[in-house]
């Protein structure tokens, strides 16, 4: 939000005069005038800058956090083009192995990361190869039967390995610290950080080397990619490996406030298609943007409509964006 | 494009699978036969439990099973059922995984097994599915855990409920937390209400603005949350605070309400205490745990099994023996449950589910549950004696503190989140 108010303030005069504004800056600037109009509505409801101030920052926060659970979810869609059902489940997973590394190896919660992204990035290559390469060429539906079968399988080996009791991992010095005249928990800061790190690193692998290359260009053309000599499938494997180490990136950051449970994938599925489909599926700076978005919208239409769903709104901007740009946000995939 | 559109219809169609799955599912039941037991010499007596053995309130559910099989185990080994000629009870547990239909197919299937009676189910939804089947095939169902008011609103005559109605626990808790308030010589005039948006935190907050409007207290900001999706609640908390209220009442689910008290941690709101409202964090061990600052303080007002009756306390050792941890309420609801249906076996010396019905109907047990009396059904079903009792967290234990003839310790108010 912070950023965006800038480019607003110039909008008028620029938008007639400037040689025609690029597709993206456009979209930028129109979701930005969106989100300043409802949050000065959000602000005169709620009576109270703290108040309004409080839900801008814990938005911006929480949306970061939405967009790191999605990055995942939209790589594999982006290259695969298999809707992970498993994506929230692969977060569970995640969060009982930060658990370990902190309650059975004495690890620091954030140490933790040096673990469980190779873990997991060596969990999603394994999966794509044995279980999903095999059936890259059939119908789709057999391919998202298997992710939902996976999701239930993650959710009841959990189950049954550590039982339904809810579990917590505490960060030491984790306290309430002053952001803009705001309070925030400086574990949700940290995760804003580590989700903005780890879309930077994305985009960068992506944009800025070869084998970022190779994938995107798999996701724009496989028979195109196959015959100029990459190796596709393994390709997929890696790709799936990215999007699972992106899952366990989020488990890690966000184990500080979240319960702990075997189902607690399900709580970030729903918000992740979401984000997903908003910022445009396979878009990875889409998602950063996507989670913005929903997070902004949940914390500021909770103060407009005090005893609705924050979802509804979530729902019906996700509705609007969809009727406006069917492909989402920044349309096409990376 | 194409591969967008395919992807999605291919969801549409994995959608469509899992409907259809549960349709059929219910179909079944629907068909189900009528389960009726003949009453002659019998050695053995099936009683069906439901419970969510898996799934998000599977370690509430697995907690039931075991004390139901505490209760069976506790008949057979006194002797069984002895107007049957000491009959051993059975017991089937059967896993709702959560979910309404399969908690109405697993009841059909228990019905057909045999099963005399059914107790659950933890969940509103699926006890409501549960007792349109009970009410069917006429075999009695007692409700250990499932707050909606509606469920008993249906004129049904087989199913009975023990725990207190959201509504009324809604309104004990104010009128609780207005007792509370004037025995500490603490004035509470501002109540600020957090609640999960579904039919069980709604109908708890309804219950509480009446009972706090006859009692003086103005209920205000009202805020409510989707406990399935929320993940932060900084921005509600702060709500509370700008609004100056004394006390902050929740009603919630675990992870919501904790996310709550991690946000009361943060923001540090200038309260005299943080009150739940039968609410399903405050007063589990696991709270303690995982809460900031232990949770020390924080109040609830909910039904509880009661720590000053000697029986129920050897229940909750026998457990934590048994399953090596501390028995939750919804357990020992299950295990009372158990023991109505054990008792009207007994008392109707039959294994005629209708029989049982009406001896249920007429029960007088006294349970180990904190309540007002012995349990005592009404015309709709409903536990008249059902009550609560507030708990507070004190030096990392929950600890029955109000009214005062059921308290173990002295109450703690102002206990507010800044307070030590």
């Amino acid at each position: 939000m912070t950023t965006t108010l800038p480019a607003t303030d110039t909008s008028p005069p620029g938008a007639r005069t400037a040689p025609r504004l690029s597709e993206k800056s456009r979209v930028l600037l129109v979701t930005g005038a969106v989100l300043l109009v409802v949050a000065v509505v959000a602000g005169l409801r709620a009576g109270s800058g703290a108040v309004l101030t409080q839900a801008l920052v814990t938005g911006v926060l929480t949306g970061g956090i939405y967009s790191l659970v999605a990055m995942g979810l939209t790589l594999i869609y982006g290259v695969l083009h298999i809707i992970n059902f498993a994506n929230g489940s692969l977060v569970a997973l995640a969060l009982y192995l930060t658990l370990i590394c902190v309650q059975d190896l004495g690890m620091h919660p954030y140490v933790a990361l040096v673990v469980v992204m190779p873990a997991m990035f060596a969990l999603g290559a394994l999966l794509q190869a044995t279980l999903l390469n095999p059936v890259m060429k059939a119908p789709i539906q057999i391919q998202l039967l298997i992710t939902i079968g996976l999701a239930l399988a993650i959710e009841n080996g959990l189950l049954l390995a550590f039982g339904p009791n809810p579990r917590s991992v505490a960060l030491p010095g984790n306290t309430g610290v002053q952001v803009l005249g705001a309070t925030v928990e400086l574990s949700r800061i940290w995760a804003f950080a580590g989700a903005l790190v780890i879309v930077a690193l994305l985009a960068l692998l992506l944009q800025r080397t070869r084998v970022g290359t190779e994938i995107r260009a798999v996701a724009a053309n496989p028979e195109g990619a196959r015959l100029v000599g990459i190796d596709i499938r393994w390709i997929y494997v890696l790709t799936f490996g990215l999007g699972a180490m992106a899952a366990g990136a989020a488990g890690v950051l966000v184990s500080p406030f979240t319960t702990i449970e075997p189902t607690t994938g399900a709580v970030f599925n729903l918000t992740a298609f979401v984000v997903v489909v908003l910022g445009g599926m396979g878009n990875v700076p889409g998602a950063l943007v996507g989670g913005l978005v929903v997070g902004l919208t949940e914390q500021l239409a909770g103060l407009i409509l005090p005893t609705q769903s924050p979802l509804l709104a979530v729902f019906v901007v996700f509705l609007v964006v969809l009727f406006v740009r069917p492909r989402g946000v920044f349309g096409r995939s990376a | 494009m194409n591969h967008r559109m395919h992807a999605w219809s291919g969801a549409g169609i994995a959608g469509l699978a899992l409907t259809l799955a549960a349709c059929s599912g219910s179909a079944v039941s629907a068909a189900g036969g009528d389960g009726e037991a003949t009453g002659e010499s019998v050695d053995e007596v099936l009683i069906g439990a439901l419970h969510p053995l898996t799934g998000s309130n599977a370690a509430d559910g697995q907690q039931m099973a075991n004390a139901a099989q505490l209760a069976v185990d506790a008949v057979n080994e006194a002797g069984g059922i002895e107007s049957l000629g000491g009959a051993d009870l059975v017991l089937e547990a059967a896993d709702t995984q959560g979910t309404p239909e399969t908690g109405q197919s697993e009841a059909t299937r228990l019905i057909e097994d045999g099963a005399v009676a059914l107790v659950g189910t933890f969940q509103s939804g699926t006890s409501a599915n549960v007792a349109s089947v009970a009410e069917r095939n006429q075999v009695p169902f007692v409700m250990d855990v499932s707050a909606l008011d509606e469920i008993l609103e249906q004129g049904y005559e087989y199913s009975f409920r023990l725990q207190p109605n959201a509504s009324l626990m809604g309104e004990q808790g104010a009128a609780a937390l207005a007792a509370l308030a004037e025995d500490s010589g603490t004035p509470v005039d501002q109540v600020a209400f957090l609640y999960e948006q579904g039919n069980y935190g709604a109908a708890v907050y309804e219950g509480f603005q009446a009972a706090a409007d006859e009692a003086g207290i103005t209920v205000d900001p009202v805020i409510s949350y989707d406990a399935t999706a929320v993940s932060d609640m900084t921005t509600q908390i702060s709500q509370v605070a700008a609004s100056g209220a004394d006390v902050l009442a929740v009603a919630g689910y675990y992870r919501d309400s904790l996310l709550a008290a991690q946000a009361v941690d943060t923001v540090q709101p200038d309260l005299q205490a943080v009150f739940g409202v039968a609410n399903g964090a405050y007063d589990q061990p696991a709270f303690v745990t995982d809460a900031p600052g232990g949770g020390e303080g924080y109040f609830d007002a909910n039904y509880h099994w009661d720590v000053t009756n000697p029986d129920a306390v050897a229940l909750a050792e026998l457990y934590e023996e048994t399953y090596g941890e501390p028995i939750r309420t919804s357990a020992v609801l299950t295990y009372d449950a158990v023991m109505v249906v054990a008792r009207a076996i007994e008392e109707a010396g039959s294994t005629d589910p209708a029989a049982i019905r009406d001896a249920i109907a007429e029960t007088d047990y006294e349970p180990l549950v904190v309540s007002e009396g012995p349990v005592q059904f009404d015309e709709t079903g409903q536990n008249t004696n059902a009550g609560i009792v507030v708990m507070q967290v004190q030096d990392a234990a929950i600890t029955q503190v109000f009214p005062n003839e059921l308290a173990e310790a002295e109450y703690r108010f102002p206990a507010g989140p800044a307070a030590p």
